[in-house]
Parts: structure tokens; C-alpha cells; sequence
């Protein structure tokens, strides 16, 4: 098992109001699996990605991510978490616009410590491995979106995390994109890399292996995905 | 993220801002360059007035019966003996020279010079740094056997010989009581030096004659002044001490006497030209500080604008110190340049500024490290807040920021 969260409650404290996001939510997510969590803003999808991604403490319950209880861990023990385990796609890419699809894939390897060279050497077959071996010394907008994206994979996986988290990775792209996108992750969830991804699209849903639903903080529904699409076209069951 | 990374990505992101990395530099170029040409011309001032003192000499104190007293009585002033006296029992006098001073003419069949006349032993030329043209000062034997010999000044001789060589005529000395015939045997340079160049016939010449004649040459002859070589100055004010208590007792008097050191106007001069220095250097500092309050600003901008960047580079596992580092890193390296192109600048400025008022230029090593460390330590100083507020955001919040 990957990822076991038990009992996880989130509660917002802004002051006067205290605002309960999440309410005692249990999810078990294991290795190799390709999830989508779904459901309308304000259901609690968005906060289920920022604790697993480590971004945001839950209030109450336990998170083991990959054998290690990281709701016990403060600030520079999760950011080493951040750092080897989650690989972060994000809706709107998040390169940083100053350095080049190399320079932004190796960034995820300078705060893990790693020498230049093997910066250097992995970051390019990283970006190979989604296409973008000739486009490595571009600028983030010398790029078309799903270029963009596909550098934020390449980078997401550098440091071959444990889970990959993409939040909306396909909310800001076109379908053609959208498609190129929902392609590499099969193939990458084919190669045994889990994926977690957030997405309010159906359609893009139903690229994933098993879609959890979200309303008003507490799952509502969990159950593996019927007619998938897959990469060839095909639906497979 | 080491250090090496986080200087070469700060040094991107100047390079990237370059139009607002220079003027924010241009507040401590200015600050770093006013400070060292200020710093740098006062203490050229200092080096230059020093130098000036050196010639007179730094190591003679002076011994002297304060004229102003009107209770000064016969008996009071100096004697050949006192000077004797000095130099056997008070340790580290290197030599002792006392001396008469007063006015008169140098006087030819034809002409007349309006003269100082000075009674010396064959120290005094040590004292006043005395260069001689022709001939030879006035020496011991001459002292020891009162012999009628003089030592002009070249304005003199020329005037009164129409030459420099002037060694072995006879000149009259003259004033209201008093008629003396000496033989030149030296001529001198006029110890007013390049003032004398410039006045010319205007300035009164130099007659210097053995002290044991003083009584045939000077109207008023008594000796009312000692100089005082010493070999180590660093008692001075001790061995000063000594010298009048040991005058005090040999004259049984009290609070006649008066010891002056070559060096106490210099010390004052410099002093003041210290304070004024501070004072200017002070008024540069602020500009300085004004720059640092430049580059917090900007570096606070760049926080803002950069809020996503550091949500992502915390989501990819970048620790609040590396953050730190990075923002810190960057206003060093602002400051750095800027503190390099301000000493170049301001050692340029001094430079030629010091050759308008010819004023030779002070650059010490000091200076320049004090620049360095001073631009550091603004680097610093003011990057530490924005720095602080980049690695305190919360990555959720700054992820989120458009």
C-alpha cells in the first residue's frame, strides 16, 4: 500500500468560523494505481490533494505515505518529502519562466543535492521520456501548453517519487493536448508509476482505473472506472 | 541547495532584471563611491599635512620662557649651561639647541638688507632644517671661540654681493645699538622657503652668527628659546616634564617655562581634518543606507512578483532555507556589484578630484575592504526581511497566487 489515510479531518480555523473541508475521510490507494478524485469546488477534492501532496497538515487522523507516517512531520521533513516521494503537475504548469525545460527539470534534483552531471543526464532522459528531447534548451514560452505540461511531468518525475499528483492537469489545455497529456500518463501508470489526479472533467476520468468522489468532505463514492478509454481508442474494461 | 546553486541562480535572475538591477545598485554605487572618494581624499589630506611636519621635524620639543609673562625677570632666561645641562642629565636627548633671536640690518658701502638675526649653536641647522648653498654652517669651534662669523641667506648675499659666493667678505650687522663686522662663511637657503621665493626682496633675510656672540649682535640678547631633539618621542611629554622641573630647579623659579612638541598643531590639524572627514563620511553613509532601503524594496517586489515561483520551487522540495538563501543571495550580489562599481568609481573620483586641489590620494587597502564589508553587510542587512517574508509563504497560498 502506497497511501493510507485514516479517519483524516481538516478544519479551517479562520477565527470566528471554523470550517470542516474534510470529515473523517479513510482512503487506500496502492501501488500502481491510477486514480482520479472528483467532485464540485468546495467538496473537498482540493485539500485531499494539498495533505497528500504534503503541502498542508490535516487537523486530526493519520497519513502513511509509502510506510512513513508523515502527519507526525513539520516543515523541513516534509519539504524532503515533497522532494523524493510526490511529483506535482499543476493546472497552470508552474515553470518557473527564466530557466529552460532543462533547468526547470533539474530543479527538483538541486534540492535533493544531486552533482551536476547526474542533473544534467537524468533530467534529459527524463525528458525524452515525454517527448521533449529536442526542445530541452527552450524557454517555458517558447513552448505550446502541452509542451509545457509535459516538462512538468518530466519534472514531477526526476526524482522517481512514489505517487504522482496532478491537480487539473489537462484544465488549461485543448483536447488535442488534453489527449497527448491523458496518453503519457497510461503509459506511465503502465509503467508502474501511481498516479493521483484531480480533475471535474468525465471525460478526462474516464482515462483513470478507479474515481473517488468528493461532496462536501466526505466521499460519496469509490469504484474502479466502467468503459475507460485507453490509448489505442479501444475501451477496455 | 548549496550555496554555489543558489548564487548561480541569483545571479539569473539579476541578469534577467537588468535595467532594475542597476538602478537598484545605482543607491550603493553612490553610497560606496562617496564614502571612499571622501574617506580617500581626507586621509590624502592627512598623509599630505603629516608629510609637511615630518620635514620641520616631529622629534624636537620645544623649550621656551613664556614671553607674555611680564614677570619674567633677567635671571629667568636660558643660559649655555642650561642646554648643557639638559643634555647630560635628561636621558635620550640626542642635542640641544638654544638660541637668540632679534632684528637688524646686513649692510654694505652701498646697500642694506633688512635681516633676522639669529644667535645658534651648530645644532640649529638641524633644527630649522636649515640647506646651505655655499660654505658651512656655523660649528663648534666657532661656538667654543665666539669667532665673528656669519651664516646669510641667498637673497641677501645677492643682495648685498650681487652674488651667491659670498664666502669670506665682510658684512655689517647693525641695528639701533649695535655696530658688528662678521665674515660670511656660509650661504643658506632663506629658511621661509617658497614663501621667500615668492616675496623676494620683501622678506627679511637670514643671519645666523655663533650664540657666544649674541651680546655684540643683538640688542635684546637673551635666550628665551630651546630646541630639543629627542631620540624616541614616544615619552615626550615625560622627558618634556623633566626639562623644566630640572630648569625650574637650576633657576629656582616655577611656571616660567613652556614645552611645546613639534606635533601637538599636527595632531590638532589632523584632528580636525578627522572630524571633518567622519562628519562627510557620515553624510555618504546615509546615502548608502538610503541604497539598502532601495534594494529591500525591490527585493520585497521580487518576492511578490515571484510569489508562484517559490510555491513551486517549495513543492519541488525546496526548504524555507534554501528560499532564504536565494533572496539573500540575490540583494548580496546586487550589493556586491554595486560596491565593486562604486570603489572603482569613487577611487576615480578621488583621484581626480585630489589632482584639482592637488591633494595626492589615499587609497588604503583598508578602505577597500571596509567598502566590501560595508556593501556585504547592506546586502545583507536589507535582504534579510524580504528574504525572511519569501521563506515564510505558504506554499498552498503561493501556488495559488496569480
Amino acid at each position: 500500500m502506497i497511501i493510507s489515510i485514516e479517519n483524516l479531518k481538516k478544519v479551517y480555523d479562520t477565527g470566528k468560523i471554523q470550517v470542516e473541508a474534510l470529515n473523517s475521510v479513510s482512503l487506500k490507494i496502492e501501488e500502481k494505481e491510477y486514480v482520479a478524485v472528483m467532485g464540485a469546488s468546495g467538496s473537498g477534492k482540493s485539500t485531499l490533494m494539498n495533505i497528500l501532496g504534503c503541502l498542508d497538515r490535516l487537523t486530526e487522523g493519520r497519513y502513511i505515505l509509502a510506510g512513513e507516517d508523515v502527519s507526525v512531520l513539520s516543515g523541513d521533513s516534509l519539504a524532503a518529502i515533497r522532494n523524493k516521494k510526490i511529483g506535482f503537475v499543476f493546472q497552470s504548469f508552474n515553470l518557473l519562466p527564466r530557466l529552460s525545460a532543462l533547468g526547470n527539470v533539474e530543479l527538483p534534483m538541486i534540492y535533493a543535492g544531486q552533482p551536476y552531471n547526474e542533473r544534467i543526464k537524468r533530467a534529459k532522459s527524463a525528458l525524452e521520456r515525454v517527448g521533449l528531447g529536442e526542445r530541452m534548451h527552450h524557454k517555458p514560452n517558447e513552448l505550446s501548453g502541452g509542451q509545457k505540461q509535459r516538462v512538468a511531468i518530466a519534472r514531477a518525475l526526476v526524482n522517481n517519487p512514489a505517487i504522482l499528483l496532478a491537480d487539473e492537469p489537462t484544465g488549461n489545455l485543448d483536447t488535442k493536448s488534453s489527449e497527448e497529456i491523458m496518453d503519457i500518463f497510461e503509459s506511465l501508470n503502465d509503467e508502474g508509476v501511481t498516479i493521483i489526479m484531480v480533475t471535474h472533467e468525465q471525460d478526462i476520468a474516464m482515462h483513470t482505473k478507479r474515481a473517488v468522489v468528493f461532496r462536501d468532505g466526505a466521499i460519496i463514492s469509490d469504484r474502479p472506472v466502467e468503459g475507460r478509454i485507453t490509448r489505442k481508442g479501444g475501451i477496455s474494461a | 541547495m548549496n550555496l554555489m546553486e543558489s548564487f548561480k541562480s541569483a545571479l539569473q535572475s539579476v541578469r534577467a532584471n537588468k535595467m532594475r538591477s542597476f538602478l537598484t545598485m545605482l543607491g550603493i554605487i553612490i553610497g560606496i563611491s562617496s564614502v571612499i572618494t571622501i574617506v580617500s581624499i581626507g586621509q590624502g589630506g592627512k598623509e599630505a599635512i603629516t608629510g609637511q611636519f615630518q620635514d620641520i621635524g616631529t622629534n624636537i620639543v620645544n623649550v621656551q620662557v613664556k614671553a607674555m609673562d611680564t614677570s619674567v625677570e633677567a635671571r629667568d632666561y636660558f643660559t649655555l649651561k642650561d642646554a648643557e645641562l639638559i643634555k647630560e642629565k635628561i636621558p635620550g636627548v640626542e642635542w640641544v639647541a638654544p638660541y637668540a633671536e632679534g632684528r637688524g640690518y646686513m649692510k654694505s658701502e652701498k646697500e642694506s638688507k633688512f635681516t633676522m638675526v639669529m644667535a645658534v649653536n651648530e645644532y640649529f641647522a638641524g633644527l630649522m632644517h636649515i640647506e646651505l648653498l655655499e660654505g658651512r654652517f656655523i660649528d663648534e669651534r666657532d661656538v667654543q671661540n665666539a669667532k665673528n662669523v656669519a651664516v646669510i641667506d641667498e637673497i641677501s648675499a645677492k643682495k648685498i654681493f650681487g652674488t651667491t659666493n659670498a664666502i669670506g667678505k665682510r658684512v655689517k650687522i647693525s641695528n639701533q645699538t649695535k655696530d658688528m663686522y662678521v665674515t660670511v662663511i656660509g650661504v643658506s637657503k632663506n629658511i621661509s622657503g617658497g614663501m621667500a621665493a615668492m616675496f623676494g626682496d620683501n622678506m627679511p633675510g637670514n643671519t645666523f652668527v655663533p650664540i657666544t656672540i649674541r651680546e655684540k649682535v643683538l640688542a635684546n640678547y637673551e635666550i628665551s628659546e630651546m630646541g630639543v631633539s629627542l631620540a624616541d618621542m614616544s615619552h615626550s611629554k615625560d622627558t618634556a616634564d623633566k626639562m623644566i622641573r630640572l630648569l625650574e630647579k637650576s633657576h629656582r623659579n616655577e611656571g616660567v617655562y613652556a614645552a611645546s612638541e613639534g606635533f601637538t598643531q599636527m595632531d590638532t590639524i589632523n584632528s580636525v581634518l578627522d572630524i571633518f572627514t567622519m562628519v562627510i563620511g557620515a553624510i555618504a553613509g546615509i546615502s548608502l543606507i538610503v541604497g539598502g532601503i532601495g534594494v529591500m524594496n525591490i527585493m520585497l517586489v521580487s518576492v511578490t512578483e515571484r510569489t508562484r515561483e517559490i510555491g513551486t520551487r517549495k513543492a519541488l522540495g525546496a526548504r524555507n532555507r534554501d528560499i532564504m538563501l536565494q533572496f539573500l543571495t540575490e540583494s548580496l550580489i546586487i550589493c556586491l556589484i554595486g560596491g565593486i562599481i562604486g570603489m572603482t568609481l569613487g577611487v576615480t573620483l578621488g583621484l581626480v578630484i585630489g589632482n584639482f586641489i592637488n591633494v595626492p590620494l589615499g587609497v588604503s587597502p583598508l578602505v577597500i575592504l571596509a567598502a566590501f564589508g560595508f556593501s556585504s553587510a547592506v546586502g545583507i542587512f536589507f535582504g534579510l526581511y524580504p528574504a525572511q517574508k519569501a521563506a515564510k509563504l505558504d506554499p498552498i497560498e503561493a501556488l495559488r497566487y496569480e
